[in-house]
């Protein structure tokens, strides 16, 4: 149930309301807007009456949420969420480039490759340290150690970073060094560790399950976003299909989905999508023309070298033309790239 | 469009302005963005040439950059048109070159 309160409905008013609902038991979140204020009301709201409610002084009007997801519904709250990382908003005007290698390897790796797509214009370095392969006998990452140098490079070229936890024992380590928390696709549904980063207070990249409908994925966000942590990031990734050329199916219409259910910002990760490097620029290139907020992309400085994910991976000369073209496009989306 | 054919009827002609101006809106929107754009890279370039010890001034790539505008142009520009656009551009570019310099001489 969401309660609109009346343009400029005065402070005492407003906490009167939240004052009620709470007394009745219910969960109240409260998002301030521009021109008006909207309490977002969870918990076990079939039984009430929304007329109640509308009694009360400053109340414009209660609507309820039909969708299964709350926080994260658009109905909940009509601006865009902007998520707000080291200077730069993701969900804003501006389109966020996050790059870097899929596994931080060692330090040369990760500089080297950090001092080139900082260069081009990426304002995220991303780098794996808990890695989820495949196969058990496959390089499983650095742990801790990867995750300083990551902070480490994030500080040298002046870039946010971004890496995944696996589990919960692993979230003081990334959350503690690192400034978004990445849930990967294989995780979505960990409804334990989803809760768990939804008691940080870390923006989290929620990577979309790989059959996961846009409804399922919306609900993993609400479980992050019931801890109290609305700072979530979607990133859609491919889902499973019949085709089988690509690895996944880059579902480009979740972004217009995406953006008409929630106010969260959605980006998208070519790289993963496809699995083949001379997919992965004309698929970012089709997601920020369909209004993707922002990328995450693999660059790797030898991707011939890579210890995972390499055939995916841009040559760092790769990325600087991409981030090119993708300057000529953004502005005729009304979006901004630096 | 001048063909009878698409001739806006009275009645939806100031409703058909207000969308062309709004397009133009946009259309500006676009070309000051990426206007911008090709002042930053002037800069980067100008950087570089610092770097390799050329002069600002490069007559030879003004003339290819003339060149490729007259020829990429399909009117309703006429080419001469687009060169003397480009005349402005080319000049503004030159100027944000010399000033980035300057400032990191200074």
């Amino acid at each position: 149930m969401v309660i609109v309160m009346q343009k400029a409905a005065a402070e005492e008013k407003i906490e009167h309301v939240m004052a009620e609902l709470t007394r009745r038991g219910f969960d109240v979140h409260r998002s301030t807007g521009a021109d008006q204020t909207v309490l977002g009301v969870v918990g076990d709201v079939a039984t009430v009456d929304p007329r109640e409610f509308e009694l009360l002084d400053g109340v414009q009007e209660v609507v309820r949420v039909s969708e299964p997801y709350k926080l994260s519904s658009r109905t909940f709250r009509p601006e865009n969420t902007v998520v707000q990382v080291n200077g730069c908003g993701i969900g804003g005007k501006e389109v966020v480039v996050m790059a870097g290698p899929c596994t931080i390897e060692n330090e040369t790796q990760l500089f080297e490759t950090a001092r080139a797509v900082a260069r081009a214009g990426a304002k995220v370095l991303r780098g794996g340290a808990y890695k989820p392969r495949t196969s058990p006998y496959s390089f499983q990452g650095m742990g801790v150690a990867g995750l300083d140098l990551l902070r480490a490079a994030g500080r040298e070229f002046g870039m946010a970073t971004v890496s995944e936890v696996m589990e919960i024992s692993q979230i003081d380590a990334v959350a503690q060094r690192v400034d978004i928390l990445q849930i990967g696709a294989r995780n979505m549904q960990n409804f334990n560790l989803l809760s768990a980063v939804g008691q940080t207070r870390k923006p989290v990249l929620l990577k979309r399950g790989l059959s996961a409908t846009v409804q399922e994925w919306l609900l993993a966000a609400e479980y992050i976003m019931a801890g109290g942590n609305y700072q979530v990031i979607l990133c859609e990734r491919g889902i499973r299909t019949f085709e089988t050329y690509t690895r996944n199916t880059l579902d480009i219409s979740a972004i217009p989905v995406v953006h008409k259910l929630s106010h969260l910002p959605i980006i998208v990760d070519p790289s993963h999508a496809t699995g083949l490097r001379d997919k992965v620029m004309p698929m970012a290139r089709a997601s920020v023309a369909a209004g993707a907020d922002g990328l995450l992309i693999e660059v790797h400085i030898d991707p011939d070298k890579a210890l995972c994910d390499g055939p995916q991976s841009l040559y760092p000369e790769q990325f600087v033309e991409l981030m090119d073209e993708l300057r000529i496009i953004v502005p005729a989306v009304r979006r901004t790239l630096r | 469009m001048t063909d009878a054919r698409y001739a806006i009827p009275e009645e939806r002609a100031p409703r058909e302005l207000a969308r062309l101006r709004d397009a133009i809106d946009h259309v500006d929107e676009v070309l000051v963005r990426l206007l911008n754009q090709r002042a930053r890279y002037a800069v980067e370039v100008g950087q570089i040439k610092g770097v390799m010890q050329l002069p600002i001034y490069s007559p030879e790539r003004e003339k290819e950059v003339l060149a490729n505008a007259e020829r990429w142009s399909e009117g309703p520009l006429a080419p001469a048109a687009v060169r003397r656009l480009f005349e402005r551009i080319i000049d503004e570019s030159r100027r944000v070159e010399r000033e980035a310099s300057a400032e990191r001489e200074a």
